[in-house]
């Protein structure tokens, strides 16, 4: 595979020198962060193979806001877990910054989820013996940031999310929103390219649920950070700049947010902005 | 493959770090640290016990003055040091003390690494290598498994001089081969560690061999 930096086609590579600075990145705006090509997975599960994904394009632009919709078993967290990198796909390719995911070694596959990566997950996922302030920190930890440093961006990132009157207090002791809200920050405690949110309002009541999704949508845009979400969730989806449906493995459709607006207005009953 | 920079390889976590997070791990499941200590303060206390009594019977039995063997042969006392059954018995005592005590810390490091599936897998998923994983638990054991021989072994030396002070009375402290039980202690606290490590070494392997999928599953 060649990622020659001369071959700027349409999907230029990107410089080092846009990742050392994202606020100057905006030439870069357009690359692609995410593509899934021809992506196939098969499971055995029991001697019995179970197609999750079959033959799945993707393109995911920087900044965009993606939502992808199925039902359980559409092969949505399969192929969210090759997106983050967690996972390799049994045919095509997947390029996580125009890199190609199947050629990393363990040590480069902890990279790029370190730096380029942030997770929030249905359950939260905290670790629970350590403060909001800690939670923050571990990713700045693993990435070997100073710890006076780690420390005062995460304080930054909890106030940020609306918690820096909470940032000594354990998991237990907030409330489902507060955690969502504790993992939200420790996703972008690395500057990372993406966020990816598995079922992040799964665990939620209806309004704090959408103020993770508001929050998600304003944040995008602070931090130059481009959101996938997975989801089964309506209300998650008007934040979205596209829908991707999938159903089976496969990509049965997908909507712009223009023509989202039309749908969602109608099943919500409510503005979208 | 070079990526031109793009992806770099994930740096190990410095041990002064991973000894921290390691040793908070124990502070806030101390209970748990304490039953898995516990067990091993026991087999080693009963070890330790058993070599010191027998390397002091024997150094009495050679240097002690004829009154004081007199009344200890008097007493029978003496005896069970050629009593090969009694000794034989007495070691697989000894066994059975360790091998229990080995199941306990794998069976204790096989639920702590079952209870923190979720955590090993954000861990994962937040940047950590296997490497991190598999020295944090092993860090985790040793730090329980020194101090649970530590303390068995103090207890175990003990037990071993206050039942020869009340055998063969205040003799006995000019008697004690200081350098023989040294050496003995020392064995035993290797022993006594070396049991914790091996019996983490599975556990810690599993948990390292975790998929990060894993904690991204919603469903449990």
């Amino acid at each position: 595979m060649m990622n020659d930096e001369n071959d700027s086609l349409e999907d230029a590579p990107v410089t080092n020198e846009a990742f050392a600075g994202q606020d100057g990145a905006d030439v870069l705006l357009a690359v692609h962060v995410v593509r899934a090509l021809g992506v196939r997975k098969t499971f055995h599960l029991g001697g019995e193979a179970v197609h999750a994904l079959r033959g799945v394009d993707l393109s995911v632009k920087r900044g965009e806001y993606v939502s992808i919709m199925g039902p359980s078993g559409s092969g949505k967290t399969t192929l969210f877990n090759m997106i983050g990198g967690l996972d390799k796909p049994d045919e095509g390719e997947v390029f996580i910054d125009e890199v190609d995911i199947a050629a990393l070694d363990t040590f480069e596959l902890a990279w790029l989820r370190c730096h380029k990566i942030g997770y929030i997950f249905q359950t939260f996922n905290l670790i629970p013996v350590a403060t909001a302030l800690e939670n923050v920190m571990f990713p700045m930890l693993f990435s070997g940031t100073i710890q006076a440093d780690a420390q005062d961006k995460a304080a930054e990132l909890l106030t940020t999310v609306g918690l820096g009157d909470r940032l000594l207090h354990k998991p237990v002791q907030l409330s489902g929103g507060q955690q969502q809200r504790v993992a939200v920050a420790r996703a972008l405690a690395n500057d990372p390219a993406i966020i990816l949110a598995d079922e992040p309002t799964g665990n939620l009541d209806l309004k704090t649920g959408e103020e993770i999704i508001r929050m998600l949508e304003t944040l995008k845009d602070d931090f130059h950070v481009t959101v996938i979400t997975a989801t089964h969730d309506h209300k998650m989806l008007a934040a979205s700049d596209r829908v991707v449906y999938l159903t089976d493995g496969q990509i049965t459709d997908i909507k712009r947010r223009e023509d989202l607006d039309i749908t969602v207005g109608t099943i919500d009953g409510k503005d979208t902005d | 493959m070079d990526f031109h920079g793009r992806v770099e390889k994930q740096a190990q976590l410095p041990f002064s770090r991973a000894f921290e997070i390691a040793w908070k791990n124990i502070r806030v499941r101390l209970l748990r640290s304490l039953l898995v200590t516990s067990g091993i303060i026991l087999a080693l206390a009963f070890l330790t016990y058993i070599v010191c009594d027998d390397t002091l019977k024997r150094h009495i039995a050679k240097h002690g003055s004829p009154e004081l063997l007199e009344r200890l042969k008097k007493a029978a006392v003496l005896k069970a040091l050629d009593d090969a059954d009694a000794r034989m018995q007495t070691w697989w005592l000894v066994g059975l003390a360790l091998m229990v005590s080995f199941v306990g810390i794998l069976n204790a490091m096989l639920l702590s690494v079952t209870e923190r599936f979720s955590e090993i897998g954000t861990m994962k998923c937040l940047g950590a290598l296997d490497f991190l994983i598999v020295e944090l638990f092993l860090l985790e054991s040793t730090l329980q498994g020194f101090v649970g021989t530590a303390i068995g072994v103090t207890i175990g030396l003990g037990l071993a001089l206050l039942e020869g002070w009340t055998v063969y009375g205040s003799e006995m402290w000019g008697l004690i081969p200081f350098a023989e039980l040294a050496k003995l202690l020392l064995v035993c606290l290797l022993a006594g560690t070396a049991l914790t490590v091996v019996g983490a070494l599975y556990p810690a392997w599993r948990a390292a061999k975790m998929q990060p999928v894993d904690a991204m599953r919603s469903e449990i």
